[in-house]
């Protein structure tokens, strides 16, 4: 335990104070997001688009109105409920408020019906922003209407928009394209060790492979959780894109994003026994991540690759990688099942981690 | 008591006999030198005898365990200084010493490793900013972390500046006074004949000869050597027929020849090169060398 604990920590220091490694496993990956965010990102406008149904002539209705409109946050748009919530699914609207009919009436006999606030729960602005904004305007129009009691009861209604920004597709994608990298290129490790014949001193004393490789896996495996969870919150925090975040979601996906990377290092350390050097390793490793990167789905839908090409998409480790982040990151129909892309990786696991023992060599 | 034993030990690559038929054996608190130029087998067989390469044939004890079946054991027992090793670039200096004392079970050795080998005030320093020789230290400080009874050292002092070697050499002779057993290769003449108990030449992945320096000189050379330098014009068979000589090498312009009557063979030689009108320069006389014994048991020199 000692002997694991120490080559941990031996790895993570010369991880830590490698600052190349450091800006290709954090810094680049978030380079990718910033970019495509700042390109694709619809957010960008200062208004939220609200759809207002008022189905109420009354004059306390008429005041709700007047106070959601001289919100300048806030673009009004009217028109009949049904259309408006498509509106809201498509993601044309930020929320939706429904005045129901008789709602003055319902003020003047003391007991106030509900106005509905409908909202895209998977919008984090919708919840941090655009609800408290129309929650401060109720409160205006307590004021105005009665100055004692609260008249505007909210009801909360959400419901999740099924369409997606190009920002909440790419996103996922990159996480997935960073695991795969972090995955391969982590391999270099042993290959370095390997040129710099400190496998051969390790072998020289009683500490086991099983140790060396298990230390190389423990800090892999906290690269690739700690890379995407810093992607993933960032994303969220300045392009506020989609995420299934309840605790089942985000359990399975860090469950995804291990067993990716698992496979991806096992892909890494199969193609490390065939290079002799650290540079010799990085043109191999390029070769089998760079197409992979265009074709897997990471940043434009599998839908848009050519027919020929599937076959060959759809076994790729990427391909299901990059399906089973996206499914749990914002869920909707995929092409490839979860439990599909999930057997496929542990099927890439298992065959690359057999290879890769039986080509292991110490010098 | 041996506590190294090797009989007929064969190691081939594809059609290279690495180790072809070597036997020997170290005795306890014994420095013992392998001699030989590179390739001459002596790192294969080190390899072999750490547990670290597969034998093809022959019998091996190392503290009576096979390293071929029992390398595990062996292992925990025997320090290792590898060549061509380029640690951990990033990890600094006790920190390296601390994660290879890990791997036996032990913790908080590096000072006294780090004076003993004269790294103390390196102990901060990343690996990859210690001199050649510094890295050389160090890794024989890692052979010392389990304070093995037997140490295996190859070319350790390859690289160093002849002061950081003669500091390694008082380093290996405490080893032996401390009771540790100690196998060394090397291609530096001077460094066997001033730590090796006992040498055993090789060449071509044999050994051709096993004795202490002194008398492994001895039995080849009764005689003391001449050297000189010359432009070109006597042939080594013409200055082997001067009287006296028993043995003569050229190397470029440099000539050795053995003599058991110095005065004789010298007077002979000067007329010689008076008559040839070749300028006879730089004359020195000196003691036989292990050197000197490579050259007449190899027809090479050990650098070659």
């Amino acid at each position: 335990m000692r002997a694991l604990a120490q080559l941990t920590l031996a790895n993570t220091r010369e991880f830590v104070r490698d600052r190349a490694a450091l800006f290709w496993t954090f810094a680049f990956p978030l380079l990718f997001v910033l970019i495509f965010g700042l390109v694709f990102s619809r957010d960008s406008a200062t208004q939220y688009e609200i759809g207002l149904v008022n189905e109420d002539a009354s004059p306390q209705a008429g005041v709700l109105v007047d106070t959601l409109e001289a919100m300048d946050v806030f673009d009004l748009s009217g028109g009949n409920l049904a259309d408006e919530i498509a509106s809201l699914e498509d993601g044309d609207r930020r929320a939706v408020i429904a005045i129901p009919s008789g709602w003055g009436a319902s003020i003047d006999s003391g007991s106030p019906m509900p106005v509905d606030i409908h909202y895209d729960e998977t919008r984090q602005s919708s919840q941090q922003v655009v609800v408290p904004v129309i929650l401060q305007a109720f409160e205006v129009v307590d004021r105005t209407l009665t100055r004692s009691q609260p008249v505007v009861r909210p009801a909360f209604q959400t419901l999740r928009s099924e369409r997606l920004s190009t920002i909440d597709f790419i996103v996922p994608g990159i996480v997935a394209f960073s695991v795969m990298n972090a995955g391969v290129f982590g391999a270099v490790n042993i290959v370095s060790l390997r040129e710099r014949r400190v496998l051969r001193r390790l072998q020289a004393t009683p500490v086991s492979r099983l140790t060396l490789v298990s230390a190389d896996l423990i800090l892999r495996m906290v690269l690739v959780l700690a890379q995407s969870a810093i992607l993933i919150v960032v994303a969220r925090l300045v392009f506020d894109i989609r995420l299934n975040s309840d605790a089942g979601s985000l359990a399975g996906l860090a469950g995804v994003v291990v067993l990716g990377g698992l496979a991806f290092l096992a892909i890494g350390f199969f193609l490390g026994s065939f290079t002799k050097t650290e540079q010799g390793f990085f043109p191999v490793a390029q070769v089998v991540t760079f197409p992979m990167m265009f074709i897997s789905g990471v940043f434009f839908p599998l839908e848009f690759m050519p027919d020929w090409l599937r076959p060959v998409i759809n076994v790729l480790p990427l391909t299901h990688l990059a399906e089973a982040t996206r499914q749990l990151m914002i869920g909707g129909a995929t092409t490839i099942p979860m439990g599909v892309a999930v057997a496929a990786m542990a099927a890439y696991l298992v065959v690359f981690v057999a290879l890769a023992v039986r080509l292991f060599r110490w010098e | 008591m041996s506590v190294i034993e090797v009989q007929d030990l064969r190691k081939t690559y594809g059609d290279v006999k690495a180790v072809d038929g070597v036997s020997f054996a170290v005795e306890v608190a014994e420095v013992f030198g392998m001699l030989g130029p590179n390739g001459a087998g002596k790192t294969t067989t080190v390899e072999i005898l750490e547990g670290l390469r597969p034998r093809d044939s022959g019998a091996v004890g190392v503290l009576g365990m096979d390293p071929g079946r029992d390398a595990g054991n062996l292992k925990r027992k025997i320090g290792v200084q590898l060549q061509q090793v380029s640690l951990y670039p990033r990890l600094r200096v006790a920190e390296v010493i601390e994660l290879f004392a890990s791997f036996y079970g032990r913790a908080g050795v590096a000072d006294h490793l780090l004076s003993l080998l004269g790294l103390e005030e390196r102990r901060r320093a990343f690996v990859k900013d210690l001199s050649g020789g510094q890295q050389q230290r160090l890794s024989v400080a890692l052979a010392m972390v389990n304070d093995p009874p037997i140490i295996f050292l190859d070319e350790p002092t390859t690289g160093m500046d002849p002061q950081a070697r003669r500091s390694l050499w008082e380093t290996i002779e405490q080893f032996k006074a401390e009771g540790r057993t100690v196998l060394l290769t090397t291609h530096y003449m001077e460094e066997a004949e001033r730590l090796c108990d006992r040498v055993a030449v090789m060449d071509h992945g044999r050994i051709i000869a096993t004795d202490s320096p002194e008398d492994l000189v001895r039995t080849h050379f009764a005689e003391d050597a001449i050297e000189f330098s010359q432009r070109n014009g006597l042939a080594e068979a013409e200055i082997e027929s001067l009287p006296a000589v028993v043995n003569a090498s050229i190397q470029g312009d440099r000539v050795s020849m053995f003599s058991d009557d110095v005065p004789a063979s010298m007077a002979a030689l000067l007329q010689l090169g008076q008559e040839r009108g070749e300028p006879i320069q730089n004359l020195r006389l000196r003691r036989a060398t292990l050197e000197d014994v490579f050259l007449k048991l190899t027809g090479r020199t050990l650098r070659d």
